[in-house]
C-alpha cells in the first residue's frame, strides 16, 4: 500500500511538471500580457505626449520587436539612448522562416509582437491583412511626406491607409573594381561608365568587346538574368483586376537577355552564388548589379577593397528587397510603438545608419543632406550617394500586392530556364502561365 | 491485488505528447484540408474543393513520378553497397573493421541540409569542382551543366541520398548478420558448403527479415524526400521536385495552407499505397 502511494505521488509529480512544461508558453504569455500591461500604461504616456520624441515628456514602457535582420538592435539602443523609460525586446528570427513563425503568432494572437519586420519578398501578403495598424490614422502620412516615392508607396494598403514604414531605400547600381574597369572599358570613372552602359544594346556591344578581348574567360556583366531584378518593378504589376497581365515589355526583356547569353556577354553567374561572389571579389565579371545594402559580399578583411570599388548607374533604376516595419494592431502598445516608428523615419536614425552601415535613406531629405558630402570607405572619393538618388527618386511608385513577388519568382525560374535553353518566348510564357495557373488558380490566366 | 492500471500511468507522457504534438497536428491538418486559407484570412469552408483539385494537379503527378524516380536511384546502389560491405565487414579476417563501419556511418550523421550544400557547389555549373577535374582531365569539353538536365539533377539528388544513407543500411544488415546462429554457418561447412553457397542459400534468406525492415523503412523514408532535393532546386521543368517538395512549396511558400494539407493527404495515400504493395509482394514470397 505504501509503495502504492509512493507511485501515485512520483507519477503526480512527473505530470504535473510535464503539463507545467508544456504550459510553460502560456506562463511566458501572462507575463507577457503583464509587461503589455505595464507598457500600456507606458503607451498611455506616450499618447499624451504630442511633441518629437525625446522632447519634454518622458516616454515610458516596454516594446518587443520582431525582425530577421540584426540591425534592428542598434535601432533599439539608438531609440532607448534617447528614451531611457522605454526598453525594448529585439527578438531576432535569422532565416526564411520568419514569416511562417511571424503569420503563425500573428493568426495565434499569443505572444505577438508590439511591432514586427516585413520584407519586400513577402510585405504584399500582409500590407492588406488585420494584423497592420493604420498608421495613417496616427499621423503616419507626415512621417512619410519627404520620403523617396516607391519607398512610401509599398507601405500603403490597397485601401491608401499607410500600414508599414521603412528606414531606407535599396537602390541598386553596377559596382566595379576600378582597374579593372580601366582595363577594359578604358575609364573608372563613374559617370563615364554609367554613360557607357545606359542601353542594353551597349551592354552587349559592350561585352562582345570584353569577351574578345579575355578570349571568351572574363565577361562584361554576371548573369543575364539580372535584367529581371533591374526590370521588375519598371514594368506593369502582375496582376490587374484578378487577371494575369504580361507586360509586353517581358518580350523586349527576354530577348535582350537571350541576346546577352548568346553573345557571351554574361558570366552565367547566379546572384548570390559562390561564383558570383568570387567574380565581385577578384574582377572576373567587369560589372555586377549590386544592391546598396550587399557590401558586406565584398572581401574587405583589413581594408584591403577600401577605395577599389565603383558604382555607375544601371540602364533603368532598379532596387533590390527593403525591410518594412508595421505595428500589431491589437498590440496595447500603439501610442509608443508609433513613437518608435516615428523615430526611424526620421531624418536622426537615417542619417546614423547610413553613416554607421552605408544603408541608403529612405527620407529624401537625407539623401539631399548628403549628396556632396557622403562618402563609403569601399568607393574612395566618390559620393554614391548622386548615382542612387537618381536612381531611386525615378523608380516609380507601386502598391505591393499579394501576388507580385511570387509571380516575379515564378517568371524568374521559367525564363530563366528559356534563357539556358534557348527557348521561344511564347514557350516561356506557356510554360509560365501553367505554373502561375496552378499556384494560383484564383487567378484568370488566358 | 489489481495493480495493471499502473501501466497507464507510464505510458500517458507518451500519450499526452503523441496526442498534442502528432495526432491534433493531423487532425487539424485533415480540418483544414476541407477549408480555403491563406493564413491572413478566417478558413472558409469549400468541402472537397482541395482534393477535386488535387485529382487534376498534373504537377502533383509529376512530384510522384520524380519521387519514384529518386527513390529507385537512391535505393538500388545504397541497399547493394550496404549488403556488401556488411558482409565483407561481417567477416573475422578483416582487420579494422570496427574503423571502417564508423567511417561509412559519418555520412549519416550529418544534416541532409549541409549533404545538399555540399552536393550543389560540387556540382555547380561554372565553379563546381566535379567540372573542373573533368576539363583538367579531358572527359569533357564544356562545363556540363548538371542541373539543367532532369536525369542529371535526379541521379545527383540520388546520389546524396544514397551517400547519407548506406552506412546506416550497412550497420543493419551487419545486426542481420550477427542474429544469424553460428551453429547454421558450422553446418554447412561440415557439409562442405562454398562461401558462395553459404551466402546465397543461408544467409541471404536468414536475413529476409532485415531486407524486408530496411525496404519498407526505405520505402516511407525515399517516399518523404524533402531536405536535400530542395538544396538541390526543383531541376528544370520542376523535375527534380519531391512531393515534400511541392507540400513545402505550396503551404509555406505559396501561403495556401489548405491546398497544402490536400497535399499532404494526397502525400500519405501514396505512401500507404507503396508500402502496402512492398508489404504485400514480401508475403507473396512467403
Amino acid at each position: 500500500m505504501k509503495t502504492r502511494k509512493w507511485l501515485l505521488l512520483v507519477m503526480s509529480v512527473i505530470l504535473v511538471t510535464v503539463l507545467a512544461a508544456c504550459g510553460g508558453k502560456n506562463g511566458n504569455n501572462s507575463t507577457g500580457g503583464a509587461d503589455n500591461g505595464a507598457a500600456g500604461g507606458g503607451s498611455t504616456n506616450a499618447g499624451g505626449q504630442t511633441g518629437d520624441t525625446g522632447g519634454a515628456q518622458e516616454l515610458k514602457g516596454h516594446l518587443v520587436i520582431w525582425t530577421f535582420f540584426d540591425q534592428v538592435k542598434d535601432m533599439a539602443d539608438q531609440f532607448h539612448a534617447k528614451n531611457p523609460g522605454v526598453t525594448i525586446d529585439v527578438k531576432l528570427f535569422p532565416g526564411d522562416q520568419y514569416q511562417t513563425k511571424l503569420l503563425t503568432a500573428l493568426q495565434s494572437g499569443r505572444d505577438v509582437p508590439d511591432i514586427f519586420d516585413l520584407e519586400r519578398g513577402y510585405i504584399g501578403k500582409f500590407i492588406n491583412s488585420k494584423f497592420l495598424t493604420d498608421l495613417s490614422a496616427m499621423g503616419g502620412d507626415d512621417l512619410v511626406k519627404d520620403y523617396i516615392p516607391y519607398v512610401k508607396e509599398l507601405g500603403y494598403s490597397e485601401d491608401g491607409k499607410l500600414r508599414a514604414v521603412s528606414d531606407h531605400s535599396s537602390p541598386g547600381g553596377f559596382w566595379y573594381l576600378r582597374d579593372v574597369a580601366k582595363k577594359y572599358l578604358g575609364t573608372d570613372d563613374p559617370k563615364k561608365i554609367g554613360d557607357m552602359v545606359n542601353s542594353w544594346d551597349k551592354i552587349i556591344d559592350l561585352g562582345k568587346n570584353v569577351a574578345a578581348e579575355s578570349g571568351g574567360k572574363e565577361h562584361l556583366i554576371q548573369n543575364a538574368g539580372d535584367l529581371f531584378d533591374i526590370e521588375a518593378y519598371n514594368t506593369q504589376p502582375w496582376v490587374k483586376d484578378g487577371k494575369l497581365n504580361i507586360d509586353p515589355k517581358w518580350k523586349t526583356i527576354y530577348e535582350t537577355q537571350l541576346k546577352i547569353r548568346q553573345n557571351n556577354v554574361d558570366a552565367k553567374l547566379p546572384f548570390m552564388s559562390a561564383g558570383w561572389g568570387n567574380a565581385l571579389n577578384d574582377g572576373s565579371v567587369v560589372l555586377t548589379s549590386m544592391p546598396a545594402w550587399a557590401g558586406f559580399m565584398v572581401d574587405n578583411k583589413d581594408n584591403k577593397a577600401n577605395g577599389k570599388y565603383g558604382v555607375a548607374a544601371t540602364p533603368e533604376g532598379f532596387y533590390e528587397g527593403g525591410t518594412y516595419r508595421g505595428i500589431y494592431d491589437k498590440s496595447p502598445n500603439k501610442a509608443l510603438a508609433y513613437e518608435f516608428i516615428k523615430y526611424i523615419a526620421g531624418v536622426e536614425w537615417q542619417q546614423h545608419n547610413l553613416e554607421k552601415t552605408g544603408n541608403m535613406p529612405g527620407n529624401a531629405k537625407v539623401y539631399e543632406n548628403n549628396l556632396t558630402t557622403f562618402k563609403s570607405p569601399l568607393f574612395g572619393d566618390e559620393n554614391i550617394l548622386v548615382p542612387y538618388y537618381n536612381t531611386v527618386k525615378n523608380i516609380p511608385p507601386l502598391k505591393a500586392d499579394k501576388y507580385g513577388e511570387d509571380i516575379l519568382s515564378k517568371w524568374r525560374t521559367v525564363a530563366g530556364d528559356g534563357i539556358t535553353n534557348n527557348k521561344s518566348f511564347d514557350d516561356v510564357v506557356a510554360a509560365f502561365k501553367k505554373e502561375v495557373k496552378n499556384a494560383f488558380p484564383e487567378l484568370n490566366v488566358d | 491485488m489489481n495493480r495493471s492500471y499502473y501501466g497507464y500511468f507510464f505510458v500517458a507522457p507518451f500519450f499526452i505528447g503523441f496526442a498534442v504534438f502528432g495526432l491534433a497536428p493531423i487532425l487539424y491538418t485533415l480540418y483544414l484540408s476541407f477549408m480555403k486559407w491563406d493564413g491572413f484570412s478566417d478558413p472558409v469552408f469549400v468541402g472537397v474543393a482541395n482534393y477535386t483539385r488535387l485529382l487534376h494537379d498534373s504537377f502533383f503527378y509529376q512530384t510522384i513520378w520524380n519521387t519514384l524516380i529518386i527513390w529507385v536511384f537512391s535505393n538500388t546502389p545504397q541497399l547493394i553497397t550496404a549488403l556488401l560491405l556488411a558482409l565483407v565487414l561481417n567477416e573475422k579476417f578483416i582487420r579494422g573493421k570496427h574503423f571502417f563501419r564508423a567511417v561509412y556511418f559519418f555520412p549519416h550523421i550529418i544534416t541532409p541540409v549541409t549533404l545538399g550544400v555540399i552536393f550543389a557547389l560540387m556540382f555547380d555549373w561554372q565553379t563546381g569542382s566535379i567540372n573542373k577535374i573533368l576539363l583538367a582531365l579531358g572527359i569533357v569539353q564544356d562545363p556540363v551543366n548538371w542541373f539543367n538536365s532532369a536525369w542529371w539533377s535526379r541521379i545527383i539528388a540520388s546520389g546524396v541520398i544514397a551517400w547519407q544513407y548506406f552506412g546506416f543500411n550497412m550497420i543493419v544488415f551487419i545486426a542481420g548478420l550477427q542474429s544469424i546462429p553460428s551453429e547454421v554457418y558450422e553446418a554447412a561447412e561440415v557439409d562442405g558448403a562454398t562461401k558462395t553457397q553459404t551466402a546465397l542459400h543461408i544467409t541471404l534468406p536468414l536475413l529476409r527479415p532485415v531486407f524486408l525492415f530496411v525496404f519498407i523503412t526505405s520505402v516511407i523514408g525515399g517516399l518523404q524526400l524533402f531536405d536535400a532535393p530542395l538544396i538541390l532546386g526543383d531541376g528544370p521543368n520542376n523535375t527534380g521536385r519531391t512531393m515534400v517538395m511541392y507540400l513545402y512549396e505550396t503551404a509555406f511558400k505559396n501561403f495556401d495552407y489548405s491546398y497544402g494539407a490536400a497535399v499532404a493527404y494526397g502525400i500519405f495515400i501514396v505512401v500507404m499505397f507503396f508500402t502496402a504493395i512492398t508489404a504485400r509482394a514480401s508475403k507473396l514470397r512467403e
